[in-house]
């Protein structure tokens, strides 16, 4: 067996990819494939294990996943589809080369490695302004991540990601806490990660680690739900000496809740919630963002019909793959969305509301998708007060 | 001092006539400038642009038809719309904005635009090589 023969047996074992039933609920409930896109997960599982000589196949499908997990809740065998596709794209980027259709032919991905230089004195700070209070250095950082460039780059489309970053420091002022900002914080390297690209996305978190450690950080608090996967989870695997906290905003909003001190004004919205992947599905936080949106007095919350363990997509995840199939996706999300009668649309991923927001601007569809989409942040930042003795 | 890496995206029409007529008059242009040569600037989006600095140019000079001039109609307003937004992803990144320029020229201005690059030879030789290049890139020169 050669040693990529191997190291594809690694992966498929390692993801218990051996007790595939051949079963297809993976296919039945994946997105991509309910959309009319010709991909098969169950398909793809059979040839990876038995007819592994159909190299095209394979290689095509590694990069078809939107790597959701929605399969992953279905399937009976605990096969971890999304993590399996990651370490194949790995593997095959690094026999075959990058591969996978890039959205906006790969810009995003392009400054993305931009920000592995090392001597880089960026200008992502400017924004900041009196609403806020931050500081350069501290033992408590927020990570503002990609939201100053997104929001240059999608200027197309109008989104305001940069209202997420600030909502959430004006949420931790509330609490009292003034976090560091720091100018030369990279992209966490989720979309370069998951799109195969291992070696700039470890760069991209040595970068980080060295900034955090030079501003002094012991605690990062997080808001995008990629970026608190990477951070928690991947980080420590590539600096092996990692020990910085990595908090994620709701959570901690959640426990200073709890001491009491602090409400929610009413608000009179009525209110339905995008599940983003990373949060629920593959942090399996679903009930805080639920929880917290709870205590809003006078909002009416109703969940889409696909929500929590089944949310839908929002169509597109690394800025990989985005076609007819993504965009059906994301209309019928919407169509969902509306079906609750909701005026407002509440995720809490700044890539859920660009690609959202994106299929609500087509102008083909004369407007009949818009909503107002916010994050959850901003929606909690405009309503906290303290409480009322 | 090693030279700055200048490239020039040059639209088919009007400019590459320039170029192409200041090539036969033998004008002397900056040696370290390369051209690639795109049937519209409207071809051009932002990750191409991008892409030219994550490959090691210093600078990029877009060189388009006049507005009026385009052959095929939008193609220097995109032009105009990418470049405004690069420059300020670039000013974002810390590369700074000022590397990246566009020049318009209609058929006739072989001279203009021989001093156009002969001028962005010199802001950017001024700027230095461009502070982000990527870690493989740097490996290897
Ligand atoms: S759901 Fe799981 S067991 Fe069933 S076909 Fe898909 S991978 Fe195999
Ligand atoms: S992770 Fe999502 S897109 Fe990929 S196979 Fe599973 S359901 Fe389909």
């Amino acid at each position: 067996m050669s040693e990529y023969e191997q190291k594809i047996d690694k992966i498929i074992r390692d993801q218990s990819l051996y007790q595939c039933l051949e079963c297809g609920k993976c296919s039945a409930s994946c997105p991509r494939q309910l959309a009319g896109k010709e991909y098969s997960p169950r398909l793809l599982a059979h040839k990876i294990i038995a007819e592994r000589e159909d190299e095209a196949f394979i290689e095509n499908s590694i990069w078809e996943c939107l790597t959701c997990g929605q399969c992953g809740e279905r399937c009976p065998s605990g096969v971890d589809f999304s993590h399996l596709i990651l370490e194949m794209r790995t593997l095959l980027a690094g026999t075959k080369g990058l591969k996978g259709y890039r959205s906006h032919d790969g810009a995003l991905h392009s400054w993305m490695r931009l920000m592995t230089s090392p001597n880089l004195q960026q200008e992502r700070l400017g924004w900041i302004d009196t609403r806020v209070r931050v500081a350069a250095y501290g033992k408590l950082a927020f990570f503002t991540g990609c939201a100053p460039y997104f929001d240059v780059f999608f200027s197309g489309i109008r989104v305001d990601t940069l209202s997420i970053v600030r909502d959430s420091v004006r949420l931790l002022n509330f609490m009292g806490i003034v976090p560091a900002l720091l100018a030369n914080e990279r992209c966490c390297g989720h979309d370069l990660l998951w799109t195969g690209d291992r070696e700039n996305f470890e760069t991209l978190c040595r970068l980080n680690y060295h900034e955090f450690k030079a501003a002094g950080v012991e605690e990062v608090v997080v808001s995008c739900p990629e970026c608190f996967y990477m951070l928690s989870e991947y980080m420590p695997q590539v600096v092996p000496e990692f020990d910085i906290k990595v908090t994620l905003l709701i959570e901690l909003l959640e426990r200073e809740m709890k001491k009491g001190g602090m409400a929610f004004r009413p608000l009179k919205r009525k209110v339905t919630f995008q599940d983003p992947c990373r949060l629920g599905r593959i942090c399996g936080r679903y009930d805080t963002p639920r929880s917290l949106l709870s205590l809003i007095p006078e909002m009416g919350f109703r969940e889409m019909e696909n929500s929590g363990r089944s949310a839908v997509c929002c169509g597109n995840s690394g800025f990989i793959n985005c076609d007819a199939y993504s965009k059906r996706i994301q209309v019928q999300r919407l169509h969902e969305a509306k079906a609750t009668a909701a005026d407002l649309l509440v995720t809490a991923c700044p890539k859920c509301m660009i690609h959202l927001t994106c299929t609500m601007r087509d102008p083909i569809k004369h407007g009949s998708l818009a909503m107002e989409i916010r994050d959850l942040a901003s929606v909690l930042a405009d309503q906290i007060e303290w409480a009322a003795k | 001092m090693k030279p700055v890496n200048l490239l020039g995206i040059c639209c088919n029409w009007s400019p590459y006539a320039c170029y192409n007529a200041a090539g036969m008059a033998r004008l002397k242009m900056p040696p370290n400038f390369r051209l690639v040569r795109v049937m519209c600037i409207g071809r051009i989006n932002q990750a191409l642009i991008l892409r030219a600095f994550e490959y090691g140019a210093d600078g990029v000079i877009l060189l388009e038809c006049k507005d009026e001039d385009c052959r095929y109609g939008p193609g220097p307003e995109v032009g105009h719309v990418n470049v405004q937004r690069v420059r300020k992803l670039l000013r974002l990144l810390g590369i700074g904005q000022q590397r990246l320029i566009e020049r318009h020229f209609a058929s006739h201005e072989k001279e203009e635009l021989v001093r156009a690059l002969w001028k962005f030879d010199e802001l950017i030789t001024a700027l230095g090589p461009n502070p982000a290049k990527p870690r493989q890139e740097q490996e290897v020169s």
